[in-house]
């Protein structure tokens, strides 16, 4: 295979594989829109069927749609640094013996005296 | 009688029948050896690889020996074994566990990082240029080429298919130089952005939901299949297991994916891949032009991650740290480690770890599509 061949086939690869991963990107960005309207579909629907239970339903499918498990990249900090934050999530795995990737921390948060 | 004996039994064994070529591959297996135990070295695959190369260089023992058609004498047990390399089913099985080991968050946490997966794919091509010109078929050239996808089971897929007689030579510069990325990447990092660049602080991603972690590897799957399906194997396989992870409805398969199942192909892949490496297919030139190309691939992958990093920095407006560009390359999460250590070196305060396995884990996609392409375009 000539040089000249070899660089087409370079160009035309590496455009495929940036329109691919353009392509996923392009999916996962319309992800949560299309989830979110199905979710808030189903909010609504269980809100009018269900009049007196409302609030425990909404509060429910909220809490298993909306926002549903954490990835283990969000964590609010509040009143923490990020170096406290680490230090406290490695002596709560380290006391419970639970691996860190097993434990979902939500938020943290100093008190105040 | 008794020296007669002696002659007879001498005579019949390896010793007898060594040449100086395989004494020259047993002392290479156990350089690799000692790599893999003293200087851990991708020890998990470069170990098993190191000694499968040395048991098939040991002479008369057959163990990659093929049956004989009309005989009743079976093949040797690494013949059989090897088989699950032939057809494609370890490098799957791994991507299956791979997949169940993967947190996928923080990729659609912040989907920007498959741009800077897909710049890192660059080595691989750049390599392949540079294999054809020193006269490479195509086959052989994609299949160097994708070293720079630093992916070990997707090198060692394709290989199978396009370049088998290179497969050894190519597994082995694989998980070397992943092994070898903490000092492969820094310099390159160092020099290709400013130290103001280095120092960006990224802001905290936002909130996955447990659904779209689900429906992820469903949409990616599906997409990606019904576009290349030459990637069926890998990408399915990634996102099976990805599945069985996120659903959380599947734990003990979840477990077993990631840990026992691994575990059992990863012996079989390694063996099998050392016993490919027998005197006559290792010790030519080649060996050598495919190790310095596979730095090369490394090396330019490492060099379009980075450049990505720098323009989503620009267009970000200086709020993504470019370093993570080079995670990229799909080492995980020994890359995304690299800009991590890089990045706290500029500056202190800075946690990039997370952000990196974005980049990170689409370089996985990234060099699973690339090869889709090139069994597209080389495959038989």
């Amino acid at each position: 295979m000539s040089i000249s061949e070899s660089l087409v086939v370079t160009v035309f690869s590496m455009s495929l594989v940036f329109a691919v991963l353009a392509s996923l990107f392009a999916l996962i960005k319309i992800l949560p829109m299309v989830l979110g309207a199905f979710v808030n579909k189903k909010v609504e629907t269980s809100a009018t069927s269900d009049v007196a239970g409302t609030p425990v339903a909404v509060a429910m499918a909220t809490g298993s749609g909306s926002s549903g498990s954490i990835s283990s990249g969000v964590l609010k900090l509040i009143d923490v640094d990020e170096k406290t934050a680490a230090m406290i999530m490695a002596i709560v795995s380290d006391e419970t013996q639970i691996p860190l990737s097993e434990l979902c921390f939500k938020s943290i948060k100093a008190l105040q005296n | 009688m008794f020296l007669d004996a002696i002659k007879t039994i001498w005579s019949g064994s390896g010793f007898a029948a060594i040449t100086w070529k395989e004494l020259i591959m047993i002392v290479v297996a156990c350089v690799l050896i000692y790599l893999a135990i003293a200087k851990k070295f991708e020890p998990l695959l470069l170990l098993p690889i190191a000694f499968g190369m040395l048991l098939v260089n040991l002479p008369l023992s057959g163990l990659m020996a093929e049956p004989v058609e009309g005989s009743t004498e079976p093949g040797g047990l690494l013949y059989y074994l090897y088989l699950g390399v032939k057809l494609g089913i370890y490098p799957s099985l791994i991507f299956l566990g791979i997949g169940a080991m993967t947190d996928f968050g923080p990729l659609i946490a912040r989907p920007s990082g498959l741009f800077m997966g897909a710049g890192a794919q660059f080595g691989i091509f750049a390599a392949f240029i540079i294999a054809s010109a020193l006269g490479f078929k195509p086959q052989e050239a994609a299949s160097i080429g994708i070293i720079g996808g630093a992916d070990g089971p997707t090198a060692i897929y394709l290989a199978t298919r396009l370049a088998p007689d290179l497969l050894s030579a190519i597994a082995i510069a694989a998980y070397s130089y992943m092994a070898l990325i903490p000092m492969i990447q820094p310099p390159l990092m160092r020099l290709l952005t400013t130290k103001k660049e280095r120092e960006i602080k990224m802001e905290q991603l936002r909130e996955v939901s447990k659904l779209e972690k689900i429906c992820f590897p469903i949409v990616v799957a599906v997409f990606c299949i019904l576009l290349l399906p030459s990637v069926a194997p890998l990408i399915g396989m990634l996102m099976l297991g990805n599945l069985f992870k996120e659903s959380g409805v599947v734990d003990r398969i979840s477990d077993t994916a990631q840990n026992a199942l691994i575990n059992i192909v990863t012996i079989f892949l390694g063996v099998t891949v050392g016993a490919t490496a027998s005197a006559e297919k290792f010790l030519r030139p080649q060996t050598l032009m495919i190790i310095g190309l596979g730095l090369m691939a490394f090396m330019f992958s490492t060099i379009g991650g980075l450049l990505m990093g720098k323009l989503m920095c620009w267009l970000s407006g200086g709020k993504i740290n470019p370093l993570i560009g080079s995670a990229g390359v799909s080492a995980v999460p020994m890359a995304a480690r690299v800009s991590q250590i890089e990045g706290q070196k500029a500056n202190k305060s800075n946690y990039l770890l997370m952000h990196a396995m974005g980049p990170n884990v689409a370089g996985v996609i990234g060099s699973a599509v690339a090869a889709g392409i090139l069994l597209a375009l080389f495959g038989k």
